[in-house]
This record gives C-alpha cells, structure tokens and sequence, in this order.
C-alpha cells in the first residue's frame, strides 16, 4: 500500500556565533587610479557565492560596474583574518567589514570630490559611475576620474573595515539577553510517499521558505535553499556516517550514500526578506537555516503518513519496516504518534 | 635499475595530435593531470563513484579514473577544456552560468562532461532522460535542479543556433 503524507518543520537559527564569543571579520578596500577596486576579504569562498556577494557590496557602495571590483579571499599571505566560514555568518559579519571598508575610503572620495566640485561633502552621492553633489547633480565627475586625482594627488587610496558581531551574552541564572545578533527563520514542507511493502520512502516535493533579510543575490540564495534541502533529504533518508572507535566504516560513495539528481523532488525556494537592521542592506545569514528545517519536514511526513514517529535518521526501508512492525524492532525505536503530543508542545 | 615502463601516448586530446613519452600502467586521468596538465578533470573519489572525472572517448562518457591510460591510445579524449574557452563558451557552460547551476565547482566538468554527451547523443532531452543522464554525477551543493535546468537551457540553445 502506498500511504501519502505532508509535514512542516520550522527553525530558528542565530546567526554568527554569539554568548559573547569572538565573532569579528576584517576587510580592505583599494580603489586603483583606473577606477578599479580591490576587496581584500579573510572569509574563504566555498561555492557559497561569498566572493560575488562581496563584489556586489562593493559596486553598490561605490556606484560602479560589478565587473571593476576583484576580491581577493582567504589567504593568509595577502587577506586579514576573518576567523571561520561558518555559522551562517559570512555575508552578515565580513559583508559587513567590506560595507565599512567601502565607507571608510568613501570618506577620503567623497571629501576629494567636495573640493573638485565645490561641494560640501555630505551632499556627495555615488551613482552609475559617477560621483555628483545632490545641489547639482548635472556637475558630475566620472568615478575613475576620481580615483585618478586620489592617486595623481597622493591622497589615500585604501578604506579598511573591521566589524565585531559579538554579544553580550545571557545571564546565567535566567537565560535571558543577548544570545545573538541576529536570528533568521525558516520553514519547510515534505510531501511523501510511503510504500509498506517494501518500506521505501519517496520525497514528491518540498517547499522551502527562508528568511534571508534580503537576497543580496537572488539566484545564489535558491542555490543554498535548493542545495540546504538536498542535504537535508541526505541527512533523513540516505547518509548515516558509521564511525568506530574513531575510524569511518563507510567513507566511499558506495556505502556513505549521497542524494543523486534521480533522489531529488522539485524544490521550490521561496526567498522572505524581513530586514535585519544590522546585517548589510538587512541580509541575515541563510545557509544553515535552508538545511535544518528538511530532515523533521520529512520524518513529519513519514508520521502524517503511517502514523508513528521514526526516531533516529536516516528512514531508510529497513528502517521504515521495523516501524510499521513488518520487521521485528529489536531496536525498540518505534514510538506510537500517540507517545508523543502532537504538535509536540 | 630503473623498472618503470614506459610508453609512447598517441591519441588526440582536445582536438590535437598527441604524442607523449611517459610512464605506462597509470590511469587517464593522471596521464591527462599529470602530463598534459589538463586540471579541469577532476578527482572527486578515485574509484569511480562520484562523475567528477567524467571525459568523453571516442564521445562517449567515461570516468577516467577508472580507464587504463592505454585504452586511450589512438582514440580520442575530450576534457572540459577542449568544450569551449573563456571567450567562447559551450553553450552549456554558458547555461550554468545563467541559471547558476554551479557553486563550489568541484562536480561541474564532469557534469558538464555528461551533458555534453547527452545532447550530442539526444539534442531534446526531457527532464527524466536528463536526471538520468548525470545521476551518475553527485553534487554536494546544489539541488541538482538548476543543473537540470541548465542542461534544458542548453538544448534550447543549440536548436536555436
Ligand atoms: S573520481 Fe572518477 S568517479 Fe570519482
Ligand atoms: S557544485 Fe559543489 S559539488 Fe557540485
């Protein structure tokens, strides 16, 4: 028999480390005479898109083409330190240091370009490469004319950014405060399909919505949305890491067994932008938030569906059977949905 | 004494003649690494698991981490530096940019390699034809659909020009 099911699962997730731990990133910026800029950031690209979304944050700042700005990342001979790529907090803590290393070398710009347009400074705008005062924005300089006077006339050239995202911790007693900086949210739906025979499960969609603040960069927000629930579908019906005394039992792809483009059902990434007041135009941390919500959507399902709750990962047939009581469940893992209060709060 | 054989490699790779003097009994894909330098094949498992190391023989998919290097002799390799070049692309290439259907990169010439294959072979794949043809290829960080994506894009592409 085939048996159908939908479930949700829904997380909270703070972004960056927080409890006052050390949480900083650290960034450079040089503008050359040709009106080029160079981003040094200390935050490592891993596929993620970081070194993109840095390029963006950069042209923005600066009102020019994504295309002049290069980033240099994560080496340690030439970049600062940045600490981790991890906790879901690249764009949010070195965005933010490239956001202020941008704003620092905008300083030493926008008050060369006050004195080259008879301007004052604070009426300095940065736009489609140029760089015109609001007063009379038809006397516009071009943006690489700028920087070719900074260097002609030996002013600086470079901003640095240092932004700090620690906390101030909780109190120990109540375990009220300052646990993070920022939160970011997220839910998902499963739809299943569940064969009792043969004990398979099967992901017929998923839905997943992520609050990410805001798409720095739409597309690379749905790869980490589309790639977080395949990880997510990994982590609930296939891989199972079987490691004894300290040495993997299964670390080839033919028994650590990853999701196939044949495993995956159309995931629909749905981007929510509530703005996150500190994180760079409102962006919060998004990786680990489109992964988390995946594996309890689809164990809800697979309750939805056959009515008990399977308590370990991953649901692979063998498993399925023992709960629905075909196969003997030495392992006592099967637990009534009524052992449960359903929802579980 | 030196043991080692040697063996003189003549095949064509990327559309030129080859003749290489090397070290025998390897497996193509450290002949096309290691002595021709062609960086892009890479090696995600060495024991033909993952579809990173995919290049085409003769057209027709292969992992090359499991190919003796000596199959390859009068025969014809196609590596993913032999598609297109950074200003001309294959239109696939160009497909996964557009639809971002690469992040960290590492499976994206030999998935590249397969689609390859199946639009020579298929220039109108539909989508199960297409999951099909790189499930052979795993990816760890996308979703697997804006690289089907891609490959339908490509397709389009192809017919159109
Ligand atoms: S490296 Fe050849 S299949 Fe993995
Ligand atoms: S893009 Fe990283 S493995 Fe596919």
């Amino acid at each position: 028999m085939k048996l159908h099911g939908i479930g949700v699962g829904s997380m909270v997730y703070g972004v960056g480390y927080g409890f006052a731990r050390p949480d900083f990133a650290t960034a450079e910026v040089e503008a050359a005479a040709d009106g080029s800029l160079t981003v040094w950031s200390g935050a490592s690209e891993l596929g993620q898109g970081l070194r993109t979304v840095l390029c963006q944050i950069a042209a923005q700042e600066f009102g020019t083409d994504y295309q002049d700005v290069r980033v240099v990342s994560a080496d340690s001979e030439k970049t600062p330190d940045s600490g981790p790529v991890s906790a879901s907090r690249s764009t949010y803590v070195q965005g933010n240091a490239v956001l202020q290393a941008c704003r620092d070398l905008k300083e030493e710009l926008r008050s060369l370009a006050a004195e080259m347009l008879k301007a004052d400074p604070s009426t300095i705008e940065f736009s489609g490469g140029y760089v015109f005062s609001t007063t009379n924005p038809e006397n516009s300089i071009a943006f690489h004319i700028l920087t070719g006077q900074l260097h002609a006339r030996g002013r600086r050239s470079h901003g640095f950014g240092w932004y700090d995202n620690h906390t101030e911790d909780v109190d120990k007693e109540t375990s009220q405060g300052d646990a993070y900086s920022s939160f970011a949210w997220a839910s998902q739906l499963a739809e299943i399909e569940l064969d009792t025979e043969t004990g398979e499960v099967t992901v017929l969609r998923i839905a997943s919505a992520t609050d990410v603040g805001k798409a720095i960069n739409p597309k690379l927000v749905e790869g980490q949305i589309e790639g977080g629930a395949v990880q997510g579908l990994g982590f609930a019906l296939l891989e199972d890491m079987k490691v004894e005394r300290g040495v993997f039992k299964n670390s080839h792809f033919s028994t650590y067994i990853l999701p196939t483009a044949a495993d995956v059902p159309p995931i629909d990434p749905i981007i929510v932008e509530v703005p996150d007041p500190k994180g760079p135009y409102g962006a919060k941390g998004m990786a680990e938030p489109a992964t988390i919500p995946t594996t309890p959507a689809i164990l809800n399902a697979i309750a939805d569906a056959c009515g008990k709750w399977l308590k370990s990962t991953p649901a692979i047939p063998e498993n399925i059977l023992h709960l629905l009581g075909v196969l003997p469940d030495e392992r006592k893992e099967a637990l009534s949905i009524k052992d449960i209060p359903y929802p579980p709060f | 004494m030196d043991d080692t054989n040697y063996i003189t490699m003549e095949l064509t790779v990327n559309g030129r003649r080859v003749s290489k003097h090397c070290r025998s009994g390897r497996r193509l894909i450290d002949f096309l690494r290691d002595d021709l330098n062609l960086m892009g094949v890479k090696e995600g498992c060495g024991e033909g698991e993952c579809g990173s190391c995919t290049v085409l023989l003769d057209g027709k998919a292969v992992l090359s981490c499991l190919t003796p290097m000596e199959k390859a002799i009068g025969h014809e390799v196609i590596t993913i530096e032999g598609i297109g070049s950074a200003n001309r692309l294959h239109p696939l290439q160009e497909a996964i940019i557009e639809e971002g259907g690469i992040q960290c990169g590492f499976c994206t010439p030999g998935m590249i390699m397969s689609g390859v294959e199946l639009l020579a072979r298929n220039p109108h794949p539909d989508r199960a034809e297409i999951i099909a043809a790189i499930s052979g290829n795993l990816c760890r960080c996308t979703g697997y659909q804006k690289i089907v994506r891609s490959i339908e894009q490509a397709a389009q592409k192809m017919s159109s020009s």
